[in-house]
């Protein structure tokens, strides 16, 4: 907290110093007004993610002006080594502060679990906005901060919707979206004229004071801003509630979807109070209606339209699979963007451009670009959140901007909350009518609850112009003091409530493959039912809809290889990949623990337990939850494991000499981490086998020649392992290369790969896991030959799994679980049980006597073609029967063409 | 269609109500549609609804068929096939998508659950030795997979995969030597147990009008 505090003041006075310069340096009649210098600040925090507007920004950003002030104010005499740049740097350095201040706060946050869970981040994040606000104004003496509407508007709105549009579940949002229109216009409406009329009603009754000046029109237009519920704010807050699925897209789906109403009945009602009550005609009304429509049908339109646009650009990006993640960022901004040129609901442009690319723009850029959209549109939502919630509370310090009146304060939020629950009691009775999962009592109260309002009430507020309303002051302070109370009383009040009402909380979890297909069957089952009883309801026009859409959408928007491939097969995939994972995360911990010697066989003996972090993983697995926090909320053991994996990998398997070789590429990604620790192992392992292949071989000299080549930290780290391996007992050694192999051998998003690590494991298992960079340029022609071939098998791994999948069907169902049971199908398949343990403890103890007898004997396996190796009865070796069904189609692999850059 | 309506009685309309839980009216929407797949005649077979157009391009369509003429389907705990029905076991069948009632206690739920899981398990479960096999299952998968242009050996370890995935959730650990028979009503229930089959099985039986009927045949 003190930091907090002392980073603050730092900026503040940065800001300060500012203002103060642009007072006295920069000509005063173009100086910014002090609120206004920081506003860019905000502004960045968008930038980053949206680089050409960045470039845009940054480009007019360093006026001329300053800087000629700056130079001369500094510069008095001659060159000075250290100069002061401050106006130079200043805006990105603010913006910097700012983001660093919100991150950092979101740490402290998260230090203690406990708090987390009853305190809601957003109510965290006001409070401490508070209190920075305080100090900025004690530093400064005045406010120089506040959320100003225009950018949050343009860069932090769009941020947030961006990210739940996308990651919208488009399933449920479609399957509850009577339920979600119902709610978002019939109950806006309500709302925004029952709170209007009634305040006025109790303006009439002088309950109200009377420096509050406002009419009719001006409680209608307040009362059209205060009563949408605001998206920002119900995802915060739900989102660390987990209610139910249903519950959750309902709320947070009308908080999206209303906003064309409130775009709709502010511009309606803003226009009527300047033109003046008396000058209404009946026409505007109507005028009123249709622009409703055409807001919100208008915006719908230019989000689909965006959609398509977007889906179909990404089906060409094979070749520029790096700016993949930058169309998705920016298509759909310009949707949003562009809605809001032509006035029309920006946030329905959005949201429905998000959900409309989802599908196919997901199947058509690469897994990486998946990872990196996701993780980035949950950065910037995640930062732009904190700074909202940061600004309100810092808002909500300055003084000068709101006049108090606790009569209206008082009465609006009553009725607010009033008109809430009996819109929703009201909307829901009518709705249960019609639904075939009523809304239950306590969803209701939920739902009512759950009405929160937010910063977009805010800047609507603080947009308007005190020219023409006159009680703008008072109605931003009862703006502020309505989402204060919504957001941190209800907000934190509402996890009790919904613990207390026992409302059925989300299972959060990712569904599992026989769910999956299940599901799938329903849907087919129920279109069918009502096919044949003869009903068009809304499986038959779902059905329709996803013939068509597989039919002719797909079609244009999606690329060719992924065109095929249905959701089922995604899942499956997606699945396959997670249980990868999840096993590496096993095998990290085998390797901390150093529970289980030998992996190899532990790993399928110990497999219940992996099955288990696969549960857990799936139960704590995003799900279809639009948690911004998704990416944080999920600390568990899986990022501990992860992390701790990654520690290991990057100890033990990439500093030979990688490192000195990787390039750069702006344009293209390196070959996958996968790919290369594939080799990496294999390579070294190898390495390390010719290399002992070698000393019984030639001698000593050899060795010493090949170690004067290697080049500096190379040869040291080289010598320190060396000696030692000489002389530890090969039963130490053994695990530490098991374990070295054994993770990165299950790495590779394949299905295939469980049992992967199997054969050439057992390949290389008794080996020391030491290396020497130069040992193959001694290897002998013969050997070079098993070595490509092992390479090219190796290559195989890291390849997608789609190409070899097919071939071997049981090796993959097997490695699916690692085969504790295995299908009837593959009951003839007979896993070299404890057998080959003993067989490997063997080799390795005859090893250093066998070592060349072994080399010749291991290029056996290789030139055994895939067919000719067949399980019956070569229990004697059980890696080549393994091998060969792992041996690639020869299509697949190039190995003599990329061998230069292996060796 | 005036003709259709006559035949069926008002007190047959209460009996079935009160076996199927079908408002009459319902029953009576269902009866004309019913009437008009079987182009006026008493009893429904394969063949009219086959010739449903809608339904030509569901991958499961044989599955659905076929559980409309599986006796296990009708409630009298008997098994095996039959060549056609009559309107009220196409009540029956058509009762285990009606939507729930309101206000239900847990127990009463749960039973409807189970009924509604044991439909789905025995239209997967086709030769009714109460275990889903390997094979079946991937003939389900292989269905549901139809339309999509992938390879037989891929779906056939996708179909694979979930077995083995069933065989870990409900087994546990087995012994090496073990064989995973395949999914009984119970491993069913216990898979399925994430997924809100209750509420999700349903159709809404409301608004069954004629309109529609004109497309049927």
């Amino acid at each position: 907290m003190l930091s907090l505090t002392l980073v603050l003041v730092l900026s503040a006075a940065a800001g300060e110093a500012v203002t103060e310069r642009y007072a006295d340096g920069a000509a005063p009649s173009s100086a910014p007004a002090p609120a206004l210098t920081p506003a860019p600040s905000r502004s960045g925090a968008e930038e980053s993610g949206r680089p050409g507007l960045a470039l845009a920004r940054s480009a007019e950003q360093p006026t001329p002006t300053t800087v000629h002030g700056e130079a001369s104010h500094h510069h008095g005499g001659g060159y000075r080594i250290v100069q002061w740049e401050w106006s130079y740097v200043q805006t990105p350095y603010i913006i910097a502060i700012w983001l660093l201040l919100a991150s950092v706060a979101k740490i402290l946050f998260h230090l203690s679990q406990r708090f987390t869970t009853v305190v809601p981040e957003s109510c965290m994040l006001i409070l401490l906005g508070l209190v920075l606000g305080g100090v900025v104004l004690i530093a400064s003496k005045k406010q120089l901060y506040q959320l100003d509407p225009g950018l949050f508007f343009l860069f932090l709105l769009p941020t947030i919707v961006g990210d739940a549009g996308y990651f919208m579940p488009a399933r449920l949002f479609f399957d509850n979206l009577g339920a979600i229109l119902m709610y978002a216009v019939v109950g806006t409406l309500w709302n925004a004229f029952c709170t209007g009329f009634c305040l006025y009603g109790v303006k009439q009754a002088g309950v109200i004071d009377d420096k509050v000046e406002a009419g009719l029109m001006e409680f209608l237009l307040f009362g059209a801003l205060i009563s949408a519920v605001d998206p920002v704010a119900v995802l915060a807050v739900f989102e660390e509630v987990h209610v139910n699925e249903m519950l959750f897209i309902i709320v947070f789906g009308e908080s999206l979807v209303n906003d064309a109403v409130t775009v709709v009945l502010y511009k309606v009602y803003i226009s009527f109070v300047e033109v003046g009550p008396g000058n209404v005609q009946t026409a505007d009304y109507f005028k009123g209606v249709a622009s409703f429509l055409i807001v919100s049908i208008g915006g719908t339109l230019v989000g689909l339209i965006f959609a398509v646009i977007l889906a179909f650009i990404t089906r060409f990006t094979k070749r520029v699979r790096i700016i993949e993640p930058l169309f998705v960022f920016l298509l759909v901004y310009l949707a949003y963007l562009t809605a809001e040129l032509f006035s029309l609901s920006a946030i329905l442009s959005m949201t429905f451009c998000g959900i409309g690319c989802n599908k196919y723009v997901e199947a058509n850029i690469s897994q990486k670009s998946r990872t990196a959209v996701k993780y980035t549109m949950k950065t910037l939502a995640s930062i732009a959140e904190t700074i909202i919630f940061i600004f309100l509370g810092i808002s909500a310090v300055d003084k000068s901007k709101w006049a108090w009146d606790t009569g209206l304060i008082v009465c609006t939020l009553i009725f607010i909350f009033v008109f809430r629950a009996m819109g929703v009691v009201g909307q829901t009775w009518i709705l249960n009518k019609f639904r075939l999962v009523p809304l239950e009592k306590i969803d209701q109260v939920v739902m009512s609850y759950g009405g929160l309002r937010g910063a977009v009430a805010f800047a609507l507020v603080v947009l308007l112009d005190g020219k023409h309303v006159k009680a703008k002051d008072y109605f931003v302070a009862t703006t502020i003091v309505v989402i204060f109370f919504t957001v941190m009383f209800q907000g934190l009040t509402i996890k009790p409530l919904v613990k207390w009402l026992k409302v059925p909380r989300s299972t959060n979890r990712k569904p599992t493959i026989n769910e999956e297909i299940h599901e799938r069957a329903f849907d087919h089952i129920l279109a069918a039912v009502e096919d044949i009883a003869g009903l068009n309801g809304y499986h038959h026009w779902r059905d329709k809809w996803e013939q068509f859409d597989k039919n002719y959408l797909s079609k244009l928007l999606m690329r060719k290889s992924v065109y095929h491939k249905s959701e089922l097969w995604e899942a499956y995939q997606k699945i396959n990949i997670r249980d990868a994972i999840s096993v590496i995360d096993q095998g990290g911990n085998i390797l901390t623990s150093a529970r289980l010697s030998l992996p190899s066989m532990a790993s399928r003996t110990s497999f219940p337990e992996v099955t288990n972090v696969t549960n857990y993983l799936r139960e704590n697995g995003s799900g279809v939850c639009l948690d911004l926090q998704v990416i944080d909320t999920n600390p568990g053991a899986k990022v501990e494991e992860e992390t701790e994996t990654h520690h290991v990998l990057a100890g033990n398997l990439y500093k030979p000499r990688r490192r000195y070789q990787s390039h750069y590429s702006r344009h293209f990604m390196t070959a996958g981490d996968q790919e290369r620790q594939d080799r990496e192992v294999f390579q070294r392992n190898m390495r390390s086998r010719l290399e002992s292949f070698k000393s019984t071989q030639y001698k000593r000299h050899k060795k010493d020649r090949s170690q004067k080549k290697r080049k500096g930290s190379d040869a040291k780290e080289q010598e320190t392992i060396e000696k030692p391996r000489r002389n530890v007992s090969w039963q130490d050694k053994d695990s530490a290369v098991l374990e070295l192999c054994q993770s990165p051998s299950v790495a590779p998003p394949s299905p295939t790969c469980g049992e992967k690590n199997l054969p050439w494991k057992e390949d290389v298992d008794s080996l020391p896991p030491c290396v020497s960079s130069e040992a193959t340029k001694i290897i002998p022609i013969d050997l070079q030959q098993a070595w490509n071939q092992s390479i090219s098998s190796l290559e195989s791994l890291a390849s997608p799994p789609v190409l070899q999948e097919p071939q071997h069907p049981h090796v993959n169902t097997l490695s699916r679980l690692a085969a504790p049971t295995r299908p009837p199908s593959s009951a003839q398949f007979h896993f070299p049980g404890g057998k080959d343990e003993e067989d490997e403890s063997a080799l390795s103890q005859q090893q250093q006597e066998m070592q060349p007898l072994m080399l010749s004997r291991r290029q056996l396996p290789h030139s055994l073609p895939p067919s000719a190796a067949l399980p019956s009865g070569k229990r004697r070796n059980p890696c080549v029967y393994l091998r060969s069904l792992v041996t690639p189609p020869p299509s697949n692999s190039v190995p003599h063409s990329r061998k230069p850059t292996q060796l | 269609m005036g003709s259709s309506q006559s035949e069926l009685r008002e007190h047959d309309v209460q009996e079935l109500s009160e076996k199927t839980g079908f408002s009459p009216e319902q029953i009576r929407n269902l009866h004309k549609r019913f009437k008009n797949l079987t182009n006026n005649g008493n009893s429904l077979s394969r063949g009219d609804l086959e010739n449903i157009g809608d339904l030509t391009f569901n991958p499961i369509r044989s599955q659905i068929i076929d559980a409309f003429f599986d006796k296990r389907n009708f409630g009298q705990d008997e098994v095996g096939t039959v060549e056609e029905i009559g309107f009220e076991e196409f009540l029956t069948v058509m009762s285990h998508f009606r939507p729930l009632k309101q206000h239900l206690m847990q127990e009463d739920k749960e039973k409807i659950r189970r009924e509604k899981l044991r439909f789905l398990f025995n239209m997967h479960d086709k030769d009714n030795d109460g275990i889903i096999t390997l094979d079946e299952y991937r003939q389900l998968v292989e269905e549901l997979l139809s339309n999509s242009a992938i390879e037989a050996q891929r779906i056939k370890s996708i179909a694979d995969a979930a077995m083995l995935e069933v065989a870990s959730v409900t087994m546990g650990q087995m012994a090496p030597d073990e064989v995973y028979e395949g999914i009984t009503f119970e491993h069913f229930l216990q898979i399925l147990k994430g997924v809100e089959i209750e509420s999700k099985m349903y159709i809404r039986f409301l608004y069954v009008d004629t309109t529609p009927m004109s497309c049927g045949k």
